[in-house]
Protein backbone atom coordinates (compact mmCIF):
# COMPACT_ATOMS: atom_id res chain seq x y z
CA UNK A 1 0.00 0.00 0.00
CA UNK A 2 1.63 2.84 -1.21
CA UNK A 3 0.45 6.55 -2.31
CA UNK A 4 -0.10 9.73 -1.18
CA UNK A 5 1.56 11.39 1.82
CA UNK A 6 -2.17 11.03 3.65
CA UNK A 7 -1.99 6.96 3.20
CA UNK A 8 1.82 7.03 4.57
CA UNK A 9 0.58 8.94 7.36
CA UNK A 10 -2.17 6.50 8.10
CA UNK A 11 0.33 3.79 7.64
CA UNK A 12 2.67 5.00 10.15
CA UNK A 13 -0.28 5.72 12.60
CA UNK A 14 -1.19 2.34 12.53
CA UNK A 15 1.86 0.34 12.45
CA UNK A 16 2.69 2.88 15.65
CA UNK A 17 -0.62 1.30 17.18
CA UNK A 18 0.05 -1.98 16.26
CA UNK A 19 3.28 -1.76 17.96
CA UNK A 20 1.44 -0.31 21.03
CA UNK A 21 -0.77 -2.85 21.24
CA UNK A 22 2.11 -5.87 21.21
CA UNK A 23 2.86 -3.50 24.47
CA UNK A 24 -0.42 -4.00 25.80
CA UNK A 25 -2.23 -0.69 25.48
CA UNK A 26 -5.92 -0.84 24.96
CA UNK A 27 -6.38 2.45 23.45
CA UNK A 28 -3.93 1.87 20.67
CA UNK A 29 -6.91 -0.54 19.52
CA UNK A 30 -9.72 1.97 19.49
CA UNK A 31 -7.08 4.18 17.26
CA UNK A 32 -7.32 1.22 14.33
CA UNK A 33 -10.43 1.16 14.60
CA UNK A 34 -11.24 5.43 13.73
CA UNK A 35 -8.88 4.86 11.42
CA UNK A 36 -9.81 1.54 9.67
CA UNK A 37 -12.81 0.35 10.74
CA UNK A 38 -14.90 1.83 8.22
CA UNK A 39 -12.79 0.55 5.45
CA UNK A 40 -12.75 -3.33 7.15
CA UNK A 41 -16.36 -3.09 7.16
CA UNK A 42 -16.85 -2.07 3.34
CA UNK A 43 -13.71 -4.79 2.62
CA UNK A 44 -15.85 -7.77 5.17
CA UNK A 45 -19.42 -6.96 3.24
CA UNK A 46 -17.42 -7.58 -0.52
CA UNK A 47 -16.67 -11.04 0.67
CA UNK A 48 -19.50 -11.48 2.73
CA UNK A 49 -22.42 -9.12 1.62
CA UNK A 50 -23.92 -9.54 4.61
CA UNK A 51 -23.44 -6.55 7.45
CA UNK A 52 -23.82 -8.52 10.06
CA UNK A 53 -21.01 -11.43 8.93
CA UNK A 54 -18.92 -8.69 8.17
CA UNK A 55 -19.11 -6.97 11.41
CA UNK A 56 -18.30 -9.86 12.95
CA UNK A 57 -15.43 -10.84 10.75
CA UNK A 58 -14.24 -6.98 11.85
CA UNK A 59 -14.73 -7.80 15.56
CA UNK A 60 -12.79 -11.14 15.35
CA UNK A 61 -10.08 -8.92 13.31
CA UNK A 62 -9.81 -6.69 15.94
CA UNK A 63 -9.69 -9.81 18.87
CA UNK A 64 -6.62 -11.44 16.47
CA UNK A 65 -4.95 -7.96 16.28
CA UNK A 66 -4.57 -7.20 20.03
CA UNK A 67 -3.64 -10.88 20.65
CA UNK A 68 -0.93 -11.20 17.45
CA UNK A 69 0.22 -7.96 18.02
CA UNK A 70 3.35 -9.25 18.86
CA UNK A 71 3.99 -11.20 15.92
CA UNK A 72 3.84 -8.25 13.39
CA UNK A 73 7.11 -7.75 12.12
CA UNK A 74 7.05 -4.18 10.39
CA UNK A 75 10.35 -5.52 9.12
CA UNK A 76 8.18 -8.08 6.97
CA UNK A 77 5.66 -5.73 5.34
CA UNK A 78 3.62 -2.76 5.57
CA UNK A 79 1.37 -2.36 8.83
CA UNK A 80 -2.13 -1.82 7.13
CA UNK A 81 -1.35 -5.34 4.94
CA UNK A 82 -0.98 -7.22 7.88
CA UNK A 83 -4.43 -5.60 9.18
CA UNK A 84 -6.01 -6.57 6.64
CA UNK A 85 -4.75 -10.04 6.07
CA UNK A 86 -5.97 -10.62 9.41
CA UNK A 87 -8.85 -9.62 8.04
CA UNK A 88 -9.48 -11.80 4.65
CA UNK A 89 -8.49 -14.79 6.61
CA UNK A 90 -11.28 -14.07 9.26
CA UNK A 91 -14.07 -13.06 6.26
CA UNK A 92 -12.64 -16.79 4.34
CA UNK A 93 -13.11 -18.74 7.61
CA UNK A 94 -16.78 -17.62 7.55
CA UNK A 95 -17.22 -18.04 4.01
CA UNK A 96 -15.61 -21.51 3.91
CA UNK A 97 -17.29 -22.50 7.01
CA UNK A 98 -19.56 -25.28 5.85
CA UNK A 99 -21.83 -24.70 8.52
CA UNK A 100 -22.99 -21.45 7.39
CA UNK A 101 -25.28 -20.82 4.86
CA UNK A 102 -24.78 -16.99 3.31
CA UNK A 103 -27.86 -16.14 1.11
CA UNK A 104 -27.63 -13.43 -1.48
CA UNK A 105 -28.30 -12.80 -4.70
CA UNK A 106 -25.44 -10.80 -5.45
CA UNK A 107 -23.04 -14.00 -5.79
CA UNK A 108 -24.85 -15.14 -8.62
CA UNK A 109 -23.89 -12.03 -10.23
CA UNK A 110 -22.51 -12.71 -13.79
CA UNK A 111 -18.63 -13.22 -13.63
CA UNK A 112 -17.80 -10.59 -16.43
CA UNK A 113 -19.72 -7.43 -14.86
CA UNK A 114 -18.27 -8.78 -11.23
CA UNK A 115 -14.61 -8.28 -12.58
CA UNK A 116 -15.30 -5.33 -14.54
CA UNK A 117 -16.65 -3.42 -11.77
CA UNK A 118 -13.73 -4.37 -9.76
CA UNK A 119 -11.43 -3.20 -12.00
CA UNK A 120 -13.32 -0.04 -12.60
CA UNK A 121 -12.57 1.20 -9.05
CA UNK A 122 -8.86 0.95 -9.08
CA UNK A 123 -7.02 4.36 -10.14
CA UNK A 124 -6.60 4.79 -13.57
CA UNK A 125 -2.78 4.72 -13.30
CA UNK A 126 -2.76 1.51 -11.56
CA UNK A 127 0.22 -1.05 -12.47
CA UNK A 128 -2.48 -3.84 -11.07
CA UNK A 129 -4.72 -2.69 -13.10
CA UNK A 130 -3.12 -2.08 -16.55
CA UNK A 131 -1.75 -5.46 -16.00
CA UNK A 132 -5.01 -7.28 -15.17
CA UNK A 133 -6.97 -5.15 -18.32
CA UNK A 134 -3.92 -7.48 -20.33
CA UNK A 135 -5.04 -11.04 -19.53
CA UNK A 136 -8.20 -12.17 -21.46
CA UNK A 137 -11.54 -11.62 -20.16
CA UNK A 138 -11.95 -15.16 -18.22
CA UNK A 139 -8.33 -15.54 -16.68
CA UNK A 140 -8.76 -11.97 -15.41
CA UNK A 141 -12.12 -12.82 -13.75
CA UNK A 142 -10.38 -15.86 -11.79
CA UNK A 143 -7.93 -13.81 -10.05
CA UNK A 144 -10.24 -11.08 -9.61
CA UNK A 145 -13.14 -12.45 -8.18
CA UNK A 146 -10.95 -14.48 -5.72
CA UNK A 147 -9.64 -12.34 -4.23
CA UNK A 148 -12.41 -9.56 -4.35
CA UNK A 149 -15.58 -11.79 -3.45
CA UNK A 150 -13.37 -14.50 -1.65
CA UNK A 151 -14.45 -16.96 -4.43
CA UNK A 152 -13.00 -20.56 -4.10
CA UNK A 153 -11.71 -22.84 -6.82
CA UNK A 154 -14.66 -24.48 -7.24
CA UNK A 155 -17.35 -21.36 -6.91
CA UNK A 156 -15.45 -20.18 -9.67
CA UNK A 157 -15.34 -23.29 -11.96
CA UNK A 158 -19.57 -23.25 -11.07
CA UNK A 159 -19.50 -19.38 -12.04
CA UNK A 160 -17.35 -19.62 -15.34
CA UNK A 161 -19.14 -22.88 -16.11
CA UNK A 162 -15.79 -24.69 -16.93
CA UNK A 163 -13.93 -27.58 -15.31
CA UNK A 164 -12.08 -27.40 -11.78
CA UNK A 165 -8.65 -28.39 -13.55
CA UNK A 166 -9.10 -25.41 -16.18
CA UNK A 167 -10.00 -22.68 -13.03
CA UNK A 168 -6.60 -23.83 -11.49
CA UNK A 169 -4.67 -23.90 -15.02
CA UNK A 170 -5.96 -20.16 -15.57
CA UNK A 171 -5.13 -19.31 -12.20
CA UNK A 172 -1.54 -20.49 -12.10
CA UNK A 173 -0.95 -18.77 -15.79
CA UNK A 174 -2.90 -15.13 -14.86
CA UNK A 175 -0.34 -15.19 -11.74
CA UNK A 176 2.92 -15.84 -13.98
CA UNK A 177 1.62 -13.54 -16.54
CA UNK A 178 0.50 -10.46 -13.35
CA UNK A 179 3.80 -11.38 -12.02
CA UNK A 180 6.34 -10.31 -14.84
CA UNK A 181 3.93 -7.48 -16.26
CA UNK A 182 4.29 -6.23 -12.41
CA UNK A 183 8.00 -7.19 -12.01
CA UNK B 1 11.69 -18.53 -6.77
CA UNK B 2 10.94 -20.00 -9.92
CA UNK B 3 8.04 -18.53 -11.97
CA UNK B 4 5.75 -21.55 -9.96
CA UNK B 5 6.75 -20.70 -6.50
CA UNK B 6 5.97 -17.10 -7.15
CA UNK B 7 2.13 -18.35 -8.53
CA UNK B 8 1.67 -20.78 -5.29
CA UNK B 9 2.64 -17.83 -3.25
CA UNK B 10 0.15 -15.49 -5.58
CA UNK B 11 -2.58 -18.30 -4.52
CA UNK B 12 -1.84 -18.50 -1.12
CA UNK B 13 -2.29 -14.87 -0.76
CA UNK B 14 -5.54 -14.87 -2.75
CA UNK B 15 -6.85 -17.56 -0.04
CA UNK B 16 -7.28 -20.25 -2.97
CA UNK B 17 -5.21 -22.88 -1.56
CA UNK B 18 -6.89 -25.34 1.19
CA UNK B 19 -6.52 -28.64 3.31
CA UNK B 20 -2.96 -30.04 2.71
CA UNK B 21 -2.24 -27.43 -0.09
CA UNK B 22 -2.82 -24.58 2.07
CA UNK B 23 -0.81 -26.30 5.29
CA UNK B 24 2.18 -27.18 3.19
CA UNK B 25 2.70 -23.23 2.12
CA UNK B 26 2.03 -21.93 5.65
CA UNK B 27 4.82 -23.80 6.70
CA UNK B 28 7.12 -22.94 3.87
CA UNK B 29 5.75 -19.09 4.72
CA UNK B 30 7.29 -20.08 8.23
CA UNK B 31 10.56 -21.28 6.96
CA UNK B 32 11.58 -19.73 4.00
CA UNK B 33 11.98 -16.14 3.96
CA UNK B 34 12.22 -15.97 -0.01
CA UNK B 35 8.86 -17.43 -0.34
CA UNK B 36 7.43 -15.33 2.23
CA UNK B 37 8.66 -12.36 0.50
CA UNK B 38 6.76 -13.14 -2.41
CA UNK B 39 3.27 -13.67 -0.37
CA UNK B 40 3.89 -10.05 1.25
CA UNK B 41 4.40 -8.76 -2.55
CA UNK B 42 1.52 -10.65 -3.82
CA UNK B 43 -0.77 -8.74 -0.52
CA UNK B 44 0.75 -5.26 -1.46
CA UNK B 45 -0.36 -5.58 -5.13
CA UNK B 46 -3.94 -6.83 -4.12
CA UNK B 47 -4.44 -4.50 -1.48
CA UNK B 48 -5.21 -1.76 -4.42
CA UNK B 49 -8.57 -3.59 -3.92
CA UNK B 50 -9.21 -3.13 -0.77
CA UNK B 51 -8.03 0.72 -0.49
CA UNK B 52 -10.14 0.96 -3.92
CA UNK B 53 -13.21 -0.06 -1.51
CA UNK B 54 -15.77 2.22 0.22
CA UNK B 55 -16.10 2.62 3.65
CA UNK B 56 -18.99 1.79 5.07
CA UNK B 57 -20.50 3.69 8.36
CA UNK B 58 -18.29 2.33 11.22
CA UNK B 59 -20.25 2.99 14.67
CA UNK B 60 -19.70 2.94 18.22
CA UNK B 61 -22.04 -0.03 18.51
CA UNK B 62 -19.65 -2.11 16.64
CA UNK B 63 -16.85 -1.00 19.07
CA UNK B 64 -18.60 -1.50 22.12
CA UNK B 65 -19.03 -5.12 21.00
CA UNK B 66 -15.22 -5.36 20.47
CA UNK B 67 -14.53 -3.99 23.63
CA UNK B 68 -17.20 -6.09 25.52
CA UNK B 69 -15.00 -8.98 24.24
CA UNK B 70 -11.04 -7.76 25.19
CA UNK B 71 -11.34 -9.56 29.05
CA UNK B 72 -11.19 -12.90 27.18
CA UNK B 73 -8.95 -11.10 24.03
CA UNK B 74 -5.79 -12.20 25.70
CA UNK B 75 -6.72 -16.22 24.60
CA UNK B 76 -9.68 -15.72 22.09
CA UNK B 77 -9.81 -17.06 18.70
CA UNK B 78 -12.36 -17.57 16.23
CA UNK B 79 -14.38 -19.67 13.97
CA UNK B 80 -11.78 -21.92 11.30
CA UNK B 81 -11.45 -24.84 9.02
CA UNK B 82 -10.84 -26.42 12.66
CA UNK B 83 -14.73 -25.93 13.52
CA UNK B 84 -15.51 -28.50 11.25
CA UNK B 85 -13.77 -31.10 13.54
CA UNK B 86 -15.01 -29.57 16.77
CA UNK B 87 -18.55 -29.58 15.11
CA UNK B 88 -17.82 -33.26 14.32
CA UNK B 89 -20.22 -34.82 17.51
CA UNK B 90 -19.58 -38.30 16.32
CA UNK B 91 -15.81 -37.70 16.66
CA UNK B 92 -15.70 -36.17 19.89
CA UNK B 93 -17.63 -38.70 21.57
CA UNK B 94 -15.81 -41.52 20.78
CA UNK B 95 -12.80 -39.89 21.96
CA UNK B 96 -15.08 -38.90 25.00
CA UNK B 97 -15.75 -42.29 25.54
CA UNK B 98 -11.82 -43.32 25.13
CA UNK B 99 -10.43 -40.74 26.85
CA UNK B 100 -13.47 -41.04 30.21
CA UNK B 101 -12.10 -44.64 30.59
CA UNK B 102 -8.45 -43.64 30.29
CA UNK B 103 -9.56 -40.56 33.15
CA UNK B 104 -10.87 -43.13 34.89
CA UNK B 105 -8.01 -46.00 35.43
CA UNK B 106 -5.45 -42.78 35.43
CA UNK B 107 -7.84 -40.71 38.01
CA UNK B 108 -7.18 -43.71 40.76
CA UNK B 109 -3.49 -43.99 39.97
CA UNK B 110 -3.13 -39.85 40.36
CA UNK B 111 -5.09 -39.93 43.19
CA UNK B 112 -1.95 -41.09 45.56
CA UNK B 113 0.51 -38.63 44.21
CA UNK B 114 -2.55 -36.03 44.33
CA UNK B 115 -3.28 -37.14 48.40
CA UNK B 116 0.54 -37.17 49.25
CA UNK B 117 0.21 -33.29 47.50
CA UNK B 118 -2.73 -32.16 49.75
CA UNK B 119 -4.47 -30.90 46.45
CA UNK B 120 -7.83 -32.21 45.60
CA UNK B 121 -8.61 -31.49 41.87
CA UNK B 122 -11.55 -30.98 40.50
CA UNK B 123 -11.65 -32.32 37.10
CA UNK B 124 -8.93 -34.28 35.18
CA UNK B 125 -8.44 -34.75 31.39
CA UNK B 126 -6.08 -37.29 29.84
CA UNK B 127 -4.96 -36.14 26.63
CA UNK B 128 -4.08 -39.43 24.32
CA UNK B 129 -2.57 -39.98 21.11
CA UNK B 130 -4.44 -43.15 20.31
CA UNK B 131 -4.14 -45.50 23.08
CA UNK B 132 -0.93 -43.85 24.34
CA UNK B 133 -1.43 -41.25 27.47
CA UNK B 134 0.52 -38.41 26.12
CA UNK B 135 -0.25 -36.01 29.25
CA UNK B 136 -2.52 -35.32 31.80
CA UNK B 137 -4.42 -31.81 32.64
CA UNK B 138 -6.01 -31.41 36.46
CA UNK B 139 -7.99 -28.25 37.68
CA UNK B 140 -8.28 -27.16 41.48
CA UNK B 141 -11.02 -25.79 43.16
CA UNK B 142 -9.15 -22.30 43.81
CA UNK B 143 -9.06 -21.92 39.48
CA UNK B 144 -5.45 -23.56 39.22
CA UNK B 145 -4.68 -25.70 36.60
CA UNK B 146 -1.39 -28.09 35.64
CA UNK B 147 -0.46 -30.07 32.43
CA UNK B 148 1.58 -32.85 33.78
CA UNK B 149 3.36 -34.88 30.55
CA UNK B 150 3.50 -38.56 31.12
CA UNK B 151 5.70 -39.11 28.24
CA UNK B 152 8.94 -37.83 26.18
CA UNK B 153 7.32 -35.87 23.42
CA UNK B 154 9.53 -34.82 20.21
CA UNK B 155 10.02 -31.28 19.65
CA UNK B 156 11.63 -30.55 16.77
CA UNK B 157 13.88 -27.32 16.69
CA UNK B 158 11.79 -24.18 15.99
CA UNK B 159 8.63 -25.77 17.08
CA UNK B 160 6.74 -25.65 20.64
CA UNK B 161 4.00 -27.38 22.14
CA UNK B 162 0.82 -25.45 22.34
CA UNK B 163 -2.40 -26.71 24.34
CA UNK B 164 -5.77 -25.82 23.42
CA UNK B 165 -9.22 -25.95 25.15
CA UNK B 166 -12.67 -25.69 23.80
CA UNK B 167 -15.22 -24.25 25.89
CA UNK B 168 -17.73 -24.35 23.29
CA UNK B 169 -18.34 -24.88 20.23
CA UNK B 170 -19.73 -21.04 19.55
CA UNK B 171 -16.54 -19.92 20.68
CA UNK B 172 -14.05 -22.48 19.35
CA UNK B 173 -10.41 -23.40 20.08
CA UNK B 174 -8.43 -21.18 23.11
CA UNK B 175 -4.51 -21.26 23.33
CA UNK B 176 -4.13 -21.90 27.17
CA UNK B 177 -0.75 -22.65 27.33
CA UNK B 178 2.89 -22.79 25.52
CA UNK B 179 5.49 -24.60 26.04
CA UNK B 180 9.35 -25.49 23.91
CA UNK B 181 9.73 -29.12 25.70
CA UNK B 182 7.49 -31.50 27.64
CA UNK B 183 7.40 -30.33 31.22
CA UNK B 184 4.65 -29.12 33.78
CA UNK B 185 2.76 -26.47 32.71
CA UNK B 186 1.02 -23.90 34.37
CA UNK B 187 -2.58 -23.21 32.02
CA UNK B 188 -4.78 -20.13 31.72
CA UNK B 189 -7.80 -20.94 32.66
CA UNK B 190 -8.64 -18.14 34.36
CA UNK B 191 -10.49 -16.00 31.98
CA UNK B 192 -12.71 -18.73 30.63
CA UNK B 193 -15.52 -20.05 31.55
CA UNK B 194 -15.88 -22.69 34.28
CA UNK B 195 -14.72 -26.53 32.88
CA UNK B 196 -17.32 -28.97 31.98
CA UNK B 197 -17.57 -32.19 32.05
CA UNK B 198 -16.47 -33.84 28.55
CA UNK B 199 -14.02 -30.28 27.39
CA UNK B 200 -11.74 -30.87 25.16
CA UNK B 201 -8.18 -30.10 25.33
CA UNK B 202 -5.35 -31.13 23.12
CA UNK B 203 -2.16 -30.24 22.21
CA UNK B 204 -0.75 -29.21 18.73
CA UNK B 205 3.12 -29.15 17.19
CA UNK B 206 3.17 -24.99 16.16
CA UNK B 207 5.56 -22.69 15.22
CA UNK B 208 8.29 -21.70 18.86
CA UNK B 209 6.35 -18.01 19.15
CA UNK B 210 2.91 -20.33 19.39
CA UNK B 211 0.44 -20.55 16.45
CA UNK B 212 0.20 -16.98 13.97
CA UNK B 213 -3.62 -17.50 13.67
CA UNK B 214 -4.22 -17.85 17.50
CA UNK B 215 -6.06 -21.36 16.67
CA UNK B 216 -4.23 -24.45 16.21
CA UNK B 217 -2.73 -25.14 12.57
CA UNK B 218 -0.38 -28.14 13.37
CA UNK B 219 -0.85 -31.95 13.94
CA UNK B 220 -2.79 -33.07 16.73
CA UNK B 221 -0.39 -34.62 19.14
CA UNK B 222 -2.56 -35.99 22.02
CA UNK B 223 -6.06 -34.75 23.08
CA UNK B 224 -8.83 -35.65 25.90
CA UNK B 225 -11.77 -34.84 27.53
CA UNK B 226 -12.17 -33.24 30.98
CA UNK B 227 -13.90 -35.80 33.34
CA UNK B 228 -14.59 -35.34 36.89
CA UNK B 229 -11.79 -36.75 39.46
CA UNK B 230 -12.70 -39.64 41.36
Amino acid sequence: MTGSAQDNATEAQVAAAIARCAAGDRTALRVIYDLEAGRMIGVARRMLRRQDLAEEAVQETFMRVWRAARSFDPQKGAARTWLYTVLRNCALSILRDEGRFIADDDRAEEAAPATENALAHLPEASALRRCLERLDAERRAVVVLAYVHGLSHGELAGKLGVPLGTVKSWVRRSLISLQECMG
Amino acid sequence: MTPDDKALAGEYALGLLEGEAKAMAERRLAADPGFAREVEQWRARFAEFDDATAPQPAGDELWRRIEADMPRAAVAIGPSAWTRFWNNLAALRVTALGASLAALVLAVGLGFAIKAARQQPVMIAVLLDGNRAGAVVHTFADGRAVLLPLTAINVPEGKALEVWTLPSRERGPVSVGLMNQARTLRLSLKDLPALRTDQLFEITLEPATGSPTGRPTGPVLFKGNAALAL
